[in-house]
């Protein structure tokens, strides 16, 4: 019994680590190569689920079959987000590129704010709901029980997190990331096309958390418009706690979060799961500055 | 020689402008009436709900003559976005805008400091929807209340539990605000008086989507009964959707503020059988069907939960503004005190207190809808 308990919070702790892994790699990507604070990011995360529901709802009414639906609207949407954030990068970031920190900070609480509010007066004050029927049902053993929709987020975002780590480890673009994360000077000079790499992070980060923002929409049943302020903090906490600008870090932080804040709400109580989270991160920070995996490891740095 | 010209001249102006003041006619006065809810924010589809009810009340109320002496009614919407701290300075911006009513709020914990402020000011205001007890308990004499209050609310749910359930533990989850945590601890405590076993009383933070550590644990002390007290709907789709999914296979049951289509519209299938406990709104009622026909007109969509009492308290008010003949709120105060009429909600006497009675009574979820269960005023089925 208090074995099937800690089995079935680890279950759901992993499930939310995944969710909150998938959103803290967007922060992580943009920070790693611009220094930047991406607070609009959650919004993005918002954005995809709510891209989502519109085109799952619609791909359904065409007598499509659920799962196909499912895959067109992930990569849709995914793509949506992903010029979504290339806009807003265009918008807002790039006319600040050479100001201060402080400038481009404030520009994204602001873009974050005006994407929230767009939602709100686009998509309405309701939440919407997710058709939830097609990924219903699941396995269960006595106290245990695992939906399909939670090894389906475990699956997708294990394999979302290896193609990234291929993209940035093996190929071109992925060495032009890491060489402008360096130094975009010198990255330039040796040919590179910095803002355009700088576009490709912001769409690869916006991309994953439409990602994410579907998964919610499905595992939770609907998405709101102020979805994305929530996870968006949990998230960058994760990717602090890992070592903001670092891939792995941003996983590790992702999972590490959402399993304390499972394990502190079902041991302790779930007015207390946002407190143990902080305190961990805190309480990292305040042995390692730079994180868990470690600020500035040249060589794996986005 | 010319400076004292310009001071001539902008004295005259001046002037001007104060004569302009004070003859400014009765005639084409305008009523201004606010309203105060959450129009952002997780809890806005409440809130929008609030300001509707209210605008659609002074539309239908023009439509049927207006006030004499008012050309118009204006209502004025303020956002508190269920925070104490917006909801003070939405009050005072209402102030600035010399409304003499206010109808709102939604969250117990707006409603509460904001009355404080238009209590300075004197404005009536009436909350159709803020059922903590301490909204009317404060002495103020301007506060009214056209919902019920969870010190009723609390002990009809308990009696319905042990009564026609025949339950005999619960488990008990709030999300910490004024509202849903008062009505939970008024739940827990009218449970222990009834006999009834509280295994445990958890509570989830507000803007959480995930509740699957708490549902475990709902899941291994397996209750006879759960009882979620959230602060909308929305989250409470959330958290019966998770708990049908992590197999907890107890009675679920809500309250006022989880009790809107839109639970059902998300949670589907999974809020088949829950109960909710709501004030009693006869829709049959010939009132209540003039309401809904001239809402839908108007705004294009179904009512919400508050969308009646909201609708009643904006009538109640420029009822009484009509039948006091003024604005002065000592007057209209009088005037609300002598109401005694039948609403889209419910039939709305105001006690001396400010409060109008509740009528709590127990809603089940049967095929999409919420079909009225059981009522706490006569012990019966429907």
């Amino acid at each position: 019994m208090d074995f099937e308990f800690f089995i079935q919070q680890l279950i759901n702790g992993i499930t939310l680590g995944g969710v909150y892994a998938l959103i803290a790699l967007g922060y992580t990507m943009v920070y790693g190569i611009i220094q930047l604070i991406n607070f609009a990011h959650g919004e993005f995360f918002a954005a995809g689920g709510y891209m989502g529901v519109i085109l799952i709802s619609y791909l359904a009414s065409q007598g499509l079959h659920p799962y196909a639906c499912l895959a067109i609207a992930l990569v849709l949407a995914m793509g949506y987000c992903a010029l979504l954030a290339m806009a807003v990068e265009q918008l807002a970031y790039k006319p600040l590129r050479n100001a201060s920190r402080l400038a481009a900070l404030l520009s994204a609480l602001g873009m974050s704010i005006f994407l929230q509010n767009g939602l709100m007066l686009t998509q309405g004050v309701y939440d919407k709901a997710y058709p939830t029927e097609i990924t219903s049902g699941g396995f269960h053993w006595g106290l245990i029980s695992v939906s399909y929709m939670q090894i389906f987020i475990v699956a997708l975002t294990a394999s979302l997190l290896v193609g990234l780590n291929v993209l940035v480890f093996k190929t071109r673009i992925g060495r032009a990331m890491r060489a402008t994360a360096q130094d975009k000077v010198m990255s330039a000079l040796v040919g590179i096309n910095s803002n355009r790499i700088i576009a490709v992070t912001f769409a690869i980060g916006a991309g994953l958390a439409a990602a994410a923002g579907i998964m919610v929409g499905l595992y939770y049943g609907s998405v709101s418009y102020t979805m994305g302020f929530v996870p968006g903090i949990k998230a960058f906490a994760a990717a602090v706690l890992g070592g903001i600008g670092n891939i792995t870090g941003a996983m590790i932080g992702g999972l590490i979060i959402g399993m304390v804040e499972i394990f502190a709400a079902g041991y302790i109580s779930g007015e207390y799961k946002d407190v143990f989270a902080f305190i961990i991160l805190i309480g990292v920070l305040y042995f390692k500055p730079t994180g868990i995996m470690g600020e500035n490891v040249d060589d794996t740095r986005v | 020689m010319k400076r004292l010209l310009v001071l001539a001249v902008a004295l005259a102006a001046l002037g001007l402008f104060l004569a302009g003041c004070g003859e400014e006619k009765k005639a084409d006065q305008v009523l201004k009436l606010g309203t105060m809810s959450p129009l952002t924010g997780p809890y806005a589809a409440d809130g929008n709900d609030i300001r509707q009810g209210a605008e659609i009340a002074a539309e239908v109320f023009m439509e049927a003559g207006g006030i004499p002496g008012y050309s118009n009614i204006e209502v004025i919407p303020q956002d508190t976005a269920c925070d104490p701290k917006q909801a003070v300075a939405a009050a005072n911006k209402l102030i600035n805008e010399k409304v003499t009513g206010v109808v709102g709020a939604y969250c117990s914990s707006s409603t509460i400091p904001a009355s404080e402020t238009l209590a300075e000011e004197n404005i009536i205001m009436l909350t159709p929807a803020s059922t903590n007890p301490k909204v009317t308990e404060r002495g103020l004499p301007y506060m009214f209340r056209t919902c019920g209050r969870d010190d009723h609310q609390a002990p009809a749910a308990v009696k319905f539990m042990k009564d026609v359930e025949g339950v005999k533990t619960i488990f008990i989850v709030d999300d910490k605000t004024t509202y849903s945590q008062g009505l939970a601890e008024g739940v827990a405590m009218a449970a222990k008086e009834a006999g009834i076993e509280v295994l445990e009383h958890d509570h989830v933070n507000q803007g959480d989507k995930d509740y699957s550590a708490v549902l475990t644990k709902v899941k291994a002390a397996n209750p006879d009964l759960f009882y979620i007290s959230l602060q909308n709907s929305a989250t409470g789709a959330l958290m019966v959707i998770q708990a049908r999914r992590m197999g907890v296979t107890a009675i679920l049951m809500g309250q006022d503020a989880v009790y809107h289509p839109k639970l059902i519209e998300i949670a589907k299938g999974d809020a088949e059988g829950m109960f909710c406990t709501f004030g009693a709104i006869d829709k049959d009622a010939p009132s209540y069907k003039e309401f809904l026909t001239k809402y839908k007109a108007k705004s294009g969509n179904e009512p919400g939960a508050y969308s009646a009492y909201s609708f009643d308290s904006a009538t109640a008010y420029l009822m009484a503004v009509k039948a006091a003949g003024t604005t002065d709120p000592v007057k209209v105060r009088d005037e609300l005190l002598k109401l005694d009429f039948t609403g889209a909600s419910k039939h709305i006497k105001y006690q001396e207190n400010g409060d109008s009675g509740s009528n709590y009574t127990v809603y089940k979820i049967q095929d999409g809808t919420f079909t009225p269960y059981w009522n706490s005023l006569t012990g019966e089925k429907y």
